[in-house]
């Protein structure tokens, strides 16, 4: 079993079975274009605390098939994480803004999926105060401006509907 | 200048958590000793390290935000253009200099001298700076820590992160989720209002019914989305490029409306097609589940696609919570058996012999067409024509827009209970037993004989072939080609009055895998058992490999597509059947209804059925319960008519009935 060595932002190496790092398709094209040299890649836009955490998800689905093109998850839009992910995902909110970065540019698209799907999850359902709470954003609209975009808003809430007149 | 931990000690007693809090406080401080301080002991340690660092808030917000690093900054938070910066500084900044100032002055200063050499620091001594400070801390010290630390971490994700990654975390979400997005913020509206996500919510719409709001884009939008579908992929990824440089949080409001048109030359192109493919769309009105807004397609061609979307949602949700209103068209004298509608065209035949042409929008009645003897059991239009079958053995085609009668055909010995056209075929179901195919092009005509009188039928023009409803109590599928029945779905234990296919595009693998093996119907009786046997995962014409399941006339025309794969019967034994044509097996059956069932209908999204219990029923192909009842009628329900957003009926109480979900 081959390993490589990769260098994190902070300049700390990390020894990784090859088939784990290459679950980036960053670092697979990589090692296909350049040879397998020995030498550590570097990774420069990824620390060496989230780079660990990475390579923890590639090791743990290191088996997983290879995922196939983009539009099929057109179809499953489900935010559906399965339960080792989501125990992974447990983390603050830096780590995992900087998980989703480091998926995309190491581009491990599973990785990115769950991570993205992590977020959405923290917004599913909520008003939008408890949004603006939950990610400390500033609300910036006037009142008049938010009344005016809840009134565009509210068709998508359900309860609007059964205020309409029924025939039966 | 030194790190040493120890020098840190002293003052750091009565504050080590709050260094935590004030990671990111390069403002100056109000207290000018505090300045003074802080310039002595910094101003070395500035000069040694970026004074980019102390850019305070404000210009650094001045920079365009186009240049906000993407997949390369490392460590967003230590970028000076990063749009994410901690903002509760004002406040706590406010607090913790409050509570600076109840100390002794020798102690202000000290703890003064921490922070402000802990502020010019960069990240690695900062870090380090930290672990001595947590390695000097208590239990108590180190909970405090970690309670705050939670409430301090909070990113907003869609403005910090880079638009396509924003998108792709929108696109997770649902349609109420979206729209509570949208009231969030500014810059949160302008990503979460983007044709971006509201095109994929809408495609993820087509064909399938969607079990939160139950709905389907019509046709028109359907085109419009696969046009647009590279304009939008190419928006994603460069959301935001084009726009003039902002400061967060403000002027955002333009970027909703005016971001990145696509390109102009893909319009033109587009604008170009419309009339040809509005003409074309013209002569496929008999499609059972076409869109009735034609018009609509122009006035709402450059919509924004969630304006798009919520108007299929508004009329989804009016289905499911049964809001519709009612209208109700008198004038017949007697049964209405037979409708038919496009836009806002309504055509009703009765066995008082009349046909009536109603306008939908205002109901008024704008003509009757007099020439049959007997009742009008059947009738059909298109843009140019109006074909109806009577009691009194005939068949007229009419030019409705002048209200004459062009000709008329006495090709049946008995009363015509069905007729169907399309392109150049006319089939027309009677009471004797037969059902004649008539070639408008050659003139030709052939007989398809029944056991019984047959009371619908149904030709699909792609594959070639024809469905028929029997009394004998089965439906028939027939081989136009070889003009001989291929395919017999015989389980109704009364006579079959409706017969027709469910659109090519509706999908039910999913929804019908649990009940693959319930009601396998008996192999049929015409000796074709045998492609019963076929695999029912032959989901299209295979290619060459295996021969067709529908017989070897289908094998030699490449071009000839198999029959539909799903078609549904009603029968006078109260209920409706959903059967797999490939195999011939009955996939489901639908009761509900409590008589004999004599209307039928259906679209991607649903089926309606009316009969004799005067009611009448909708229901899910995907879903074996009927879904709603809707009263009204005061005897049977003849004839029923269905669209995206509104279906009408034709009863034994002479009156038609439109229920209109419409927005």
């Amino acid at each position: 079993m081959t390993s490589i060595i990769l260098t994190s932002s902070d300049g700390v190496d990390l020894t990784v079975e090859r088939t784990v790092a290459e679950r980036s398709v960053l670092i697979k094209n990589m090692l296909e274009d350049l040879g397998d040299s020995g030498e550590a890649i570097p990774i420069p836009n990824v620390n060496e605390a989230v780079l660990k955490k990475v390579i923890e998800w590639c090791d743990h689905h290191k088996n997983d098939p290879p995922t196939v093109g983009d539009e099929d998850d057109n179809r499953r839009k489900t935010t559906d994480i399965d339960e080792w992910d989501q125990k992974f995902m447990q983390v603050d909110q830096e780590m995992l803004f900087e998980i989703i970065l480091a998926a995309n540019y190491l581009d491990i698209k599973a990785l990115l999926d769950v991570g993205c799907k992590t977020v959405a999850n923290m917004i599913k359902g909520k008003s939008p105060e408890e949004i603006r709470k939950t990610f400390n954003i500033q609300n910036d609209f006037t009142p008049e401006e938010e009344d005016q975009i809840r009134r565009e808003n509210e068709w998508a809430e359900e309860y609007v509907f059964s205020f309409l007149p029924c025939p039966y | 200048m030194s790190y040493n931990p120890k020098n840190l000690a002293a003052p750091a007693r009565a504050g080590s958590a709050e260094q935590v809090e004030s990671n990111r406080s390069p403002r100056p401080a109000s207290n000018e000793d505090l300045a003074e301080l802080a310039k002595q002991n910094v101003t070395p340690f500035l000069e040694k390290y970026n004074p980019r660092q102390f850019t305070p808030l404000h210009s650094a917000a001045g920079t365009p935000s186009g240049s906000r690093p993407r997949n390369a900054s490392f460590c967003y938070r230590h970028q000076p253009d990063s749009a994410c910066r901690r903002q509760a500084d004002e406040v706590s900044m406010g607090q913790l200099q409050k509570e600076l100032e109840t100390l002794p002055q020798s102690d202000q200063q000290g703890i003064a001298h921490v922070w402000s050499l802990f502020s010019a620091a960069p990240a690695k001594q900062r870090t380090l700076m930290l672990q001595g400070i947590l390695a000097q801390c208590c239990f108590p010290q180190l909970s405090f820590i970690s309670a705050s630390v939670r409430e301090l971490i909070r990113i907003d994700f869609l403005t910090a992160l880079p638009p396509e990654l924003s998108f792709k975390i929108l696109q997770y979400l649902d349609t109420a989720s979206l729209c509570r997005a949208a009231q969030v913020s500014h810059r949160w509206r302008a990503l979460a209002d983007d044709d971006v996500v509201w095109h994929r919510m809408c495609e993820q719409h087509i064909r399938r019914k969607c079990n939160k709001c139950g709905w389907g884009l019509p046709l028109l939008d359907r085109k419009r989305l696969r046009e647009s579908k590279r304009e939008i992929e190419l928006r994603a990824t460069t959301w935001g490029n084009n726009q003039p440089s902002t400061r967060p949080g403000e002027a955002v409001t333009s970027e909703s409306c005016s971001v990145v048109e696509p390109p102009a030359s893909g319009k033109r192109k587009i604008s170009a097609d419309e009339p040809s493919s509005s003409l074309s769309k013209r002569h496929c009105l008999t499609a059972a589940h076409r869109s009735e807004e034609d018009d609509e397609y122009f006035k709402t061609r450059y919509r924004p696609w969630k304006d798009v979307y919520r108007d299929r949602f508004v009329v989804g949700m009016k289905w499911k919570h049964r809001r519709c209103a009612v209208k109700v068209f008198r004038g017949h004298t007697d049964s209405v058996m037979c409708l038919q509608f496009e836009d806002n065209v309504l055509m009703t035949g009765s066995y008082d012999s009349t046909v009536k042409i109603w306008d939908l929008d205002t109901g008024e009645e704008l003509r009757t067409l007099r020439g049959h003897r007997a009742g009008v059991r059947c009738l059909q239009f298109d843009d140019t024509k109006l074909i109806t079958g009577s009691l009194d053995h005939s068949i007229r085609v009419w030019n409705w827009r002048t209200g004459e009668c062009i000709s008329r055909y006495n090709g049946h010995t008995e009363a015509v209970i069905a007729l169907h056209f399309d392109a150049t075929l006319l089939a027309s179901a009677s009471v004797d037993t037969t059902v004649k195919i008539w070639n408008f092009k050659d003139k030709s005509t052939f007989i398809l004989p029944h056991p019984s009188c047959v009371n619908a039928v149904k030709i699909d023009t792609q594959s070639r072939t024809v469905l028929t409803a029997c009394d004998d109590g089965a439906a028939r599928l027939w081989d136009l080609d070889t003009k001989t029945c291929i395919r017999v779905f015989p389980n109704h234990i009364g006579a079959v009055q409706q017969v027709i296919a469910l659109p090519r595009e509706i999908e039910l693998e999913n929804h019908l895998a649990e009940c693959e093996n319930d009601h396998i119907s008996t192999s049929s009786r015409d000796g074709d058992a045998v492609v019963n046997t076929l695999s029912p995962l032959l989901e299209s014409k295979s290619l060459s490999v295996q021969p067709s399941p529908f017989g070897s006339s289908f094998d030699q025309d490449p071009d000839r597509q198999d029959p539909p794969r799903y078609i549904i019967t009603s029968s006078i034994d109260a209920t409706i059947r959903l059967w797999e044509t490939n195999t011939g097996r009955c996939l489901r059956t639908f009761f509900g209804h409590l008589e004999g069932i004599w209307a039928l209908s259906a679209d991607t999204l649903r089926i309606a059925s009316g009969g004799s219990d005067r009611m009448v029923k909708i229901w899910d192909p995907r879903i074996p319960t009927c879904q709603d009842t809707y009263e009204g009628h005061t005897a049977a329900v003849n004839c029923i008519g269905l669209s995206d957003s509104r279906f009408i009926t034709g009863g034994d109480d002479y009156q038609v009935r439109m229920y209109d979900f419409r927005a």
